[in-house]
Order: structure tokens, then C-alpha cells, then sequence
């Protein structure tokens, strides 16, 4: 096997591929990348929870395929000159690297051993844009649970139904939810793992390029135009997260977003040592009063918005606020309270692009 | 700065506390002059000695030896039940008196206390100040106690250990050769049933021949207690008096049956007593916990736990007793038990909630039942209501003591 690349396109397919690698496993070739010349170059890494096959413009291609350890090759990479890289696999798995000046020879393994990415069935693929998703995964993976007794709620579930395709993540303390439109009339519901979501987050670039995502019964495929990313699925029926949403609100503001974010956190400034203290939202007469009061200080800050219902004052975990407020880039956004104690929804003014849902704490007096 | 540590141990505890109410209350015999103990009851198998008097200890009668084996030693001796709810009426009183003298006062066993004097001793000198003590514990409170004096608290309660009762000792750093150095190993904190057989292997029978061992030695022996032993055997400790202020780390609540538990059924009832009353004292403290513990022991003595953590903390009876129930089912043998324990940790202020998605939406009609029986107790006391699961089941509706709301020396060093 040989072929010529460049530095740079190597660097790319090797960071990305590398994502699925595992540092310390039992069996060698796991800790490899797969790389395979045919008609085009092809790297390959695989963990089984996810797998990634990233397609690379070569020339000078002779066929063949062999395993590199991933570190060392990924390490050696980096540190080439930008110019022109010459692979070439000789006698007994050893893999030549020429760039330059510069020149290695290092171990390879049998790609015989390397366990292939698998064959998802093509049951039933969407596709949006690159941008879209990303922005979508941005907007849900903080809410994400690490709760390992709750395993499905430590993924986001990707649901496509009717025309909407939507992202869901839920810790039990909050949910947060990004929606989109697609072409295509299929349904299907998978709970992708989070971890795996972080790195595909990674490797989206920010372009209108569509992805395909597939879903079958345990597998999700990720398609780019050189890219191929396979993610397990976790097990298990994910919440009826609906059921929590409510559908009666006390009381319902409009309030612009720089300024209720940058108050809360103002406001938590004086919780930050303590987090046990909430920070306290009061709505009367058009204005939302944001208070805390902690063993270190008390804190003030008033913020005209508008609002339609009754007076009301709840208490809130300021980082859950935060959370979903740092990811919002419209101006305004309706906050609707269900009541003191009951669930409180963040909405965009107009459209249901996104829904975050917070739960407050309980004060007692 | 040189700190000023007093400890101050009561003689005695439950026995001179059961003695001088006795004496309040008409009895004309004061017990700590007659050979008598506190002990457990021999009927519900807790019959061992807890406390004794200075007679009884003539008579080589040891705490924690069973009474049958303490009444073979001395066949008049006079064996009293403990009352603990006038044990700590008694120690709060000594704690009560003790912070006259220093805002820091740590309650470090029911009947043991440091007080860190440091700064709180400008008209008289520390040893008048702990003379003082002693005296007014006697003439005040009734009973005596050992106040030991020195610069750290190893060596306060090592001083506290001399001679005993009612009387005040000092061991600064330059009396340790002198004063504790002489004293047998086994008198030394930590140094205990497990240490020792170590120690004398080593041919260490005294703290003196502890303190010039070679802490390298010690080391490969004991692991890290072998340096921690020998810190202490040069009486080096620089744990700071820790006001307690009540900060309860844990709540836990055990029992050692009367009978062998072989089924599940009662181990349940005895868990679900356990935490019944866990669960009110959580209550009481204005606390949730997040970490339920449940702890076994068989026939055999052998003990093992197991414990979970919550998503959200809770004070509910009944959530926590759900909890203690699944872990019983998956970490019980199905061996006799014989005794059953439940601890309730990592608290919480209940001041502030964070709900979640999983909030039982019973739980809120829970915690107002809980609220309610709670008060009724109050008023009209614990056994004013019980739950129908306990009549005729022979096990007691709400079971363990009162008395395990400090936490041991070991957990705060």
C-alpha cells in the first residue's frame, strides 16, 4: 500500500477519526487506525460505541490496507512539515512516513483483525444542514443527565415524526428541546449517547452542507460528503417527556434576553459559593425583581418586561437558567411559569424552534 | 501561638448520671460508692456492661463484658438499666457550663468533651481556669470528671486518662517522657484490638518505646496508622477543636434484636421501625438526605452494608424506607440476623428544594402524613400513633437509640 497526500488532510482525517479511538484497550489493533488505499484513501477508527470512516484525497495510489497505532502515528502527523507526505506500507506491517526531510518507520498491525465499521440498514434517513444540527446539538447536550442509574437519559433522543425532526436532552432538573422541519415523511425515535453527540458536535462544520442521518434498531449513521460517522444507540425507552410539559401557565413574560441573562448572572455572583441558595425571580407590574440572599451578601436587580397573569415568586437554580439562556440567539423570549412550584418554559417569541424547561426550587419559609 | 486544649471526661458517665438523680429523686445509697454498673437488657441479648463503678472496677468488671460475666465476678453486684434521655440532658448541661469558658467546645462522645481555651484565660492562669471546671462540675452538676490539660487534644485526653476520679491533670510536651511515655501502649488513642497484636510483635509495650520506634518501621507494619500512632506517641496532633453547633453529618439508627431475624418479613418491619424513627429525627433537624445506608449483622457477628444515593434528597419516611427495602433485598444472605441498622447521610438543608421530574407527586400528601404524625407525637407522644403493621408482630414501632447524635473522633480526625 502507498499513497501521497496532503500534511494538512492527513492532520484532519487523523484528529477526526481519532475520536473513536480508545486509549488503553485490551486488544492492539483497537487501539489503531484502519487505513485502506482503493480508489480513494480511507482512515478508519472504531470503538464499537462509536465508529468513524473519514475519506481522504490521495494520489499515487497502490492498494492495500494495514493498522497504525493511533497515537503514534496521530503525534507524528501533527509534527510534519507542511508539504506533502508519502505513506507506503513495506515488508513485515512496517509503515514508512516521508515528508520532506523527515523520516519514520514505525509497526504496523494486519488490518485483518480490524473489526469494520457495520452496514446500517437504510430504513429510514433524513437529512438538514450541517449548521442546523449542530446548532441543534449546541442548544440540547448540556441537559444531558450523568446520572449513570438513568443510562438512557445520559443521551439526547432524536425524534423524527410528521415533518418535525427534534432533539431532546433531560436530566430530570431540566429539559431542553431544538426542533426543525425536513422533506422527508418518515418517524423514528433513538437515544444516541452523549458522549457520542460531544464529538459529532465537533467534527459539523459550520456549513449549509447537508448530513443524512439514518437510524435502524441500534445503530445511527452520520453521512457528510467525506465523512461517515456510526454511533450505537442506548437501550430503553426514553421518557414521555411531553407528559411534563404544561399546558396551564400562571403567569407569562416577554423579557429581553441579554438582560435577564446578564441579571441572573449578576445575581449568582453571590450564590457561587454556596449553590444551595437559589436566586429568587418576582414578577409584578411589568417588572421582574432578581434577588438572592446567601451567608455572604444579597443581591437586587430590576428588569422591565412584559408580562400577563398573576404576580408570582419562584426560586431557581441560576446555572439552569443560564444554561438554556446561553444558547438562545433571538433577542426576546416568552417565559411562561406554571406556578411557584410547578415546571417554567422558555419559548422563542414567535415559532417553537426550541423549548427549554426548568424546574425550580422549592423554598420553604 | 501555643493553643490551650482542655478534655474533659466524665467518670463514670451513665453511672454517675443515673447515680445523682437517684440521689435527687430519695434513693439513700449513692451508687458510685457500691459495686454497680449500667447494663443492657439481658432479655433483648443487649446485656453487656456500659458503664460501672469505681468499686465494680475492684472486682476487674470491664465496659462492654457481659453482665453474666461481670455478676460471676461479683454475685451482689447491682445492675441498673440505662435512661438515655437523661444522659443527654446531663452532657448538655456539662457542654452548657463548659461554654461559660470558650465558644469553642466540641461535644466528642456523650461524656467527653475538648474545649479550646486559647485566649479565653486572662484572669486566671489555664490551670486555675481547669481546676475551676472540675470543681464546679462537682459542686454544680453533681457528678465529677478528669479534666486533662496540654496544647493539643491527644495529649488533653491523654492527660484526662491519669489518675481518675475528679482530678485535674496536665501533659505539656515537656512532661511527655515523663508522664506519657511510662503508660502502656494500649492506652494510647487508636491504638486498639487490631493494632495492637502488630505492635507487641514489634516488641513495642509502652508509648515511649512507640515513640522511638522508626516511623519507617511503623509504616511498613501499619500502613499509614503506624504514622499516625506514632504521632501521637510524641504527641503530635494538630486537629483543630471543632464546635459542633449540632452540624449532624449522618443520622443512624440500629438495633440488636431480641430474637434471631431469619425472616424477611420482619427484617423489613425492623427497617421500616429504623427508619421510622430515623426519618423523625431527619425531620426534627430541618434536613433531607441524599444517601441511604443499610447495615447488617448476622449471628456470626459479621457485619456488612450497603448504601444509595438519590437523585433528589428527601426526609420522607416512606421514600427512604422504599430505599432501605430494595437494598436489604439485594444485599441480605438470607443468614439470622441479629442486628439491623439504618443511616441516613449526606444532608441537606430542607430550606431549599430543587424538584425534579421524578418527584413522586404522592410524595407531597407523604411528607404532609409525615408532618402530621410528627406533631401528634409530639403532643401526645411516639407511641400516640403507629402504623397497623406492628401490633402483635412483636417488633417494636418505632426502635433504636436516642443516643448516637455525635459523631466519633474517628470521623472528625
Amino acid at each position: 500500500m502507498k499513497f501521497v497526500c496532503s500534511k494538512q488532510d492527513l492532520v484532519e482525517a487523523v484528529t477526526i477519526v481519532q475520536k473513536a479511538v480508545m486509549a488503553k484497550v485490551t486488544l492492539p489493533v483497537l487501539e489503531g487506525i484502519y487505513i485502506e488505499a482503493g480508489e480513494k484513501v480511507k482512515l478508519v477508527g472504531n470503538c464499537f460505541d462509536l465508529g468513524i470512516e473519514y475519506t481522504l484525497q490521495a494520489d499515487d495510489i497502490e492498494k492495500g490496507s494495514i493498522v497504525v497505532n493511533s497515537r503514534i502515528f496521530g503525534d507524528i502527523v501533527r509534527r510534519l512539515p507542511d508539504s506533502e507526505v508519502f505513506i507506503q506500507v513495506k515488508d513485515n506491517f512496517v509503515v514508512a512516513i516521508e515528508c520532506l526531510n523527515s523520516y519514520f518507520e514505525i509497526k504496523g498491525l494486519s488490518a485483518e483483525g480490524y473489526p469494520m465499521l457495520p452496514e446500517v440498514d437504510e430504513e429510514s434517513k433524513i437529512s438538514i444542514s450541517q449548521n442546523t444540527l449542530r446548532d441543534m446539538i449546541r442548544k440540547t447536550i448540556y441537559a444531558i443527565s450523568d446520572d449513570e442509574n438513568r443510562r438512557i437519559l445520559t443521551g439526547s433522543l432524536m425524534e423524527a415524526a410528521a415533518g418535525d425532526f427534534n432533539i431532546v436532552s433531560l436530566d430530570g432538573f431540566r429539559l431542553a428541546s431544538a426542533k426543525t422541519m425536513i422533506k422527508e415523511n418518515v418517524s423514528f425515535k433513538a437515544v444516541i449517547p452523549g458522549k457520542n453527540l460531544n464529538e459529532i458536535q465537533k467534527i459539523l462544520e459550520t456549513t449549509d452542507d447537508e448530513i443524512k442521518i439514518t437510524l435502524s434498531k441500534n445503530q445511527a449513521l452520520f453521512e457528510m460528503e467525506n465523512c461517515r460517522i456510526i454511533s450505537s444507540l442506548l437501550d430503553g425507552e426514553y421518557m414521555n417527556y411531553r407528559s411534563f410539559i404544561p399546558e396551564q401557565y400562571e403567569t407569562v413574560i416577554e423579557v429581553n434576553v441579554k438582560d435577564i441573562t446578564q441579571g441572573i448572572e449578576r445575581a449568582s455572583l453571590i450564590t457561587s459559593d454556596d449553590k444551595r441558595f437559589p436566586v429568587k425571580l418576582n414578577i409584578a407590574d411589568n417588572k421582574l425583581l432578581i434577588t438572592t440572599n446567601a451567608e455572604v451578601g444579597i443581591s437586587k436587580e430590576e428588569i422591565e418586561v412584559e408580562m400577563d397573569g398573576n404576580d408570582l415568586t419562584i426560586g431557581f437554580n441560576p446555572r439552569y437558567l443560564l444554561d438554556s439562556l446561553k444558547v438562545i440567539d433571538d433577542e426576546n423570549i416568552v417565559i411562561s411559569f406554571s406556578s411557584s412550584i410547578g415546571p417554567s418554559v422558555i419559548r422563542p417569541v414567535s415559532g417553537d424552534k426550541y423549548l427549554f424547561m426548568v424546574l425550580p426550587v422549592r423554598m420553604s419559609n | 501561638m501555643e493553643r490551650i486544649i482542655l478534655h474533659v471526661d466524665v467518670n463514670s458517665a451513665y453511672l454517675s448520671w443515673e447515680a445523682v438523680y437517684r440521689l435527687q429523686h430519695g434513693a439513700r445509697i449513692d451508687l458510685r460508692t457500691i459495686p454497680s454498673v449500667i447494663g443492657g437488657d439481658e432479655k433483648s441479648r443487649r446485656g453487656i456492661v456500659l458503664a460501672k463503678s469505681i468499686p465494680a472496677k475492684k472486682y476487674d468488671i470491664q465496659t462492654g463484658e457481659t453482665l453474666w460475666s461481670a455478676r460471676s465476678k461479683c454475685p451482689n453486684l447491682v445492675v441498673l438499666p440505662p435512661s438515655y434521655p437523661l444522659y443527654l440532658s446531663c452532657s448538655d448541661a456539662l457542654v452548657r457550663l463548659l461554654k461559660k469558658y470558650s465558644p469553642k467546645v466540641e461535644r466528642y462522645s456523650g461524656d467527653e468533651c475538648f474545649v479550646d481555651l486559647t485566649g479565653c484565660t486572662q484572669k486566671k492562669t489555664a490551670e486555675e481556669t481547669a481546676w475551676e471546671i472540675k470543681e464546679r462540675c462537682r459542686t454544680e452538676l453533681g457528678f465529677t470528671v478528669n479534666v486533662g490539660l496540654s496544647t493539643n487534644k491527644l495529649l488533653a485526653k491523654m492527660a484526662s486518662e491519669l489518675e481518675k476520679p475528679d482530678k485535674m491533670h496536665t501533659m505539656y510536651p515537656h512532661e511527655i517522657p515523663e508522664k506519657l511515655w511510662p503508660m502502656p501502649v494500649r492506652k494510647l488513642f487508636l491504638s486498639g484490638p487490631k493494632t495492637l497484636p502488630k505492635l507487641y510483635k514489634l516488641n513495642i509495650f509502652t508509648i515511649g518505646q512507640l515513640a522511638h520506634a522508626s516511623p519507617d518501621l511503623l509504616q511498613h507494619h501499619l500502613k499509614s496508622h503506624g504514622l499516625t500512632i506514632w504521632k501521637y506517641a510524641n504527641g503530635i496532633d494538630d486537629s483543630p477543636v471543632v464546635p459542633d453547633g449540632r452540624a449532624v453529618k449522618g443520622i443512624g439508627n440500629s438495633t440488636t434484636t431480641p430474637f434471631d431475624v431469619d425472616s424477611e418479613k420482619e427484617a423489613l418491619l425492623y427497617l421500616l421501625s429504623l427508619t421510622e424513627t430515623a426519618a423523625m429525627r431527619l425531620r426534627s433537624n430541618k434536613m433531607l438526605a441524599r444517601v441511604v445506608t443499610v447495615s447488617l449483622r448476622d449471628t456470626n457477628l459479621s457485619f456488612y452494608s450497603h448504601q444509595r444515593r438519590l437523585v433528589s434528597p428527601t426526609d420522607s419516611t416512606l421514600l427512604l424506607y422504599r430505599q432501605a427495602k430494595s437494598l436489604f433485598k439485594e444485599m441480605w444472605r438470607r443468614e439470622p440476623l441479629r442486628h439491623l441498622g439504618v443511616h441516613l447521610s449526606d444532608l441537606v438543608e430542607n430550606k431549599f428544594y430543587q424538584t425534579s421530574f421524578f418527584d413522586d407527586t404522592a410524595v407531597s400528601r407523604q411528607q404532609a402524613i409525615d408532618k402530621t404524625i410528627d406533631e401528634i407525637r409530639a403532643s401526645y407522644g411516639a407511641d400516640a400513633v403507629v402504623r397497623g403493621l406492628f401490633p402483635h408482630s412483636g417488633i417494636p414501632p418505632l426502635c433504636g437509640g436516642v443516643y448516637e447524635a455525635f459523631p466519633t473522633m474517628r470521623s472528625l480526625l
